[in-house]
């Protein structure tokens, strides 16, 4: 069994479970734990389906890419700047989703700091930026 | 390991005589270890009347699971607070805010009270309690962040093959539904997992709960559904709600017991938390009856 998730963690899936705003939530080593139905219909696969994932999987899966349709490097992710600096980010750029298409959109991931430790992990909101660009690439 | 129920009210102490079996102290609860060393659960006005049993020079630590006022406002009252030959230590959540004395202190200090922390004849230590397993005496202790409002902590203590978890405030169902949710996303299950004795919130009928999401506490069904996840032997039912009298309390009793007994569980394993019982917790080798079906 999975080891229990720290309780800042459980709070924040609860809440992106109940909100419309597509968003992802990530561990303290990145790796994508959840994310909801909003996101689901974005990426065009559900979290029950698509499961856990390390960022590696979920880079290589849904991108991003950047405006010249290159990898946007892990390291430069907000997802990453945050779970690592414990600091806010933003981004705009490209994802594929699960059927091929893909779409522009907005992030900003959110460190969850409990302790001093550090961050135990972050949210990820997706605001879509108008249409598909292109529909079953 | 033995146990008794000094208060088991939530929210506020609730006098009268329709309250006079079940109690209207709040929660605390004294552990006597196999070794006979002692460990108190909280400092509700329970600990008021514990600490007049207390005649031996006593070196004693209390568990703060939280500081909301029905975990503390006995601990002005404690006797032992006013021996010189008392020896305390006070454990209790961390906050990035202010130490657990200084908290504390915002109770003991005036307005509210005539005596200062520092005017304490006793000798009192108040320490943060550390994120890995510690020993107090026999047994061994482990604490985590569970969820209620604040910060508030869930204790579970292992002498020997016995476990008891104490998790008196917590609503583990506020935005998820317990039966679907993998163990690893539900508030205090490791805490609570295969517990010989569980001592859980249960300050609601369900059909009260609605009109409470979101406060910290649990209706019934969903402290049933919890033990029964987390695979609980007996569950002790605590934090009576101020409104209920001894008759309601009853009656919660029994729909409780219907409930579990629905589940496929023993209904007898479901008990009451009454100020002033005491239970003998030893390890429980038959499976817990819910486990899996709920």
């Amino acid at each position: 069994m999975a080891a229990q998730k720290p309780l800042e963690l459980i709070l924040a899936r609860n809440l992106l479970t109940s909100i419309s705003t597509p968003a992802f939530l990530v561990d303290q080593t990145a790796a994508l734990v959840f994310y909801n139905e909003a996101a689901g219909a974005l990426l065009g696969r559900s979290f029950e389906d698509a499961g856990r994932m390390t960022p590696e999987e979920w880079t290589s899966t849904y991108g991003p890419f950047d405006a010249e349709g290159k990898p946007v490097e892990l390291d430069e992710l907000p997802t990453t700047r945050a779970v690592r600096d414990g600091r806010p980010a933003h981004a705009v750029f490209t994802i594929r989703s699960a059927n091929g298409g893909t779409r522009e959109i907005e992030s900003s991931a959110f460190p969850i700091v409990a302790s001093e430790e550090g961050s135990s992990g972050a949210m990820i909101f997706f605001w879509p930026q108008g249409a598909n660009r292109t529909e079953d690439a | 390991m033995k146990l008794k129920v000094w208060g088991a009210r939530g929210s506020v102490p609730s006098p009268g005589p329709e309250m006079n079996r079940y109690g209207g102290n709040t929660s605390c609860v004294e552990v006597t270890l196999a070794s006979g060393d002692q460990l108190i659960l909280d400092a509700g006005t329970g600990i008021r009347t514990l600490g007049l049993d207390l005649t031996v020079s006593p070196h004693v630590n209390i568990l703060l699971t939280h500081l909301h006022l029905d975990h503390i406002q006995g601990l002005m009252f404690f006797p032992p607070c006013f021996r010189a030959d008392a020896d305390l230590t006070i454990w209790g959540p961390a906050s990035p805010e202010a130490s657990l004395e200084d908290r504390v202190a915002r109770y003991i200090s005036a307005p509210l009270s005539p005596v200062e922390v520092r005017e304490l004849p006793c000798s009192v230590s108040f320490r943060d309690t550390p994120p890995s397993e510690w020993q107090l005496g026999s047994a061994t202790i482990r604490c985590e962040a569970i969820n209620h409002r604040g910060p508030t902590l869930g204790f579970r203590i292992t002498e020997g093959d016995t476990t008891v978890c104490y998790i008196p405030d917590h609503e583990p169902a506020l935005g998820t539904s317990l039966v679907e949710t993998e163990p690893e996303w539900i508030s205090g299950y490791d805490l609570a997992r295969d517990a010989d004795l569980l001592i859980h919130d249960c300050q609601y009928l369900d059909d009260e709960y609605p009109l409470h999401a979101g406060w910290g506490h649990s209706g019934m069904s969903d402290t049933l559904t919890f033990a029964s996840r987390v695979g609980a032997r007996r569950l002790l039912l605590f934090h009576h709600d101020p409104l209920h009298a001894d008759g309601f309390l009853d009656n919660l009793h029994a729909a409780a017991r219907r409930r579990w007994a629905e589940f496929g569980g023993d209904p007898a394993v479901v008990e009451m938390a009454m100020e002033s019982a005491e239970l003998e917790i030893g390890p429980v080798t038959t499976p817990a009856g819910l486990a899996t079906t709920a």
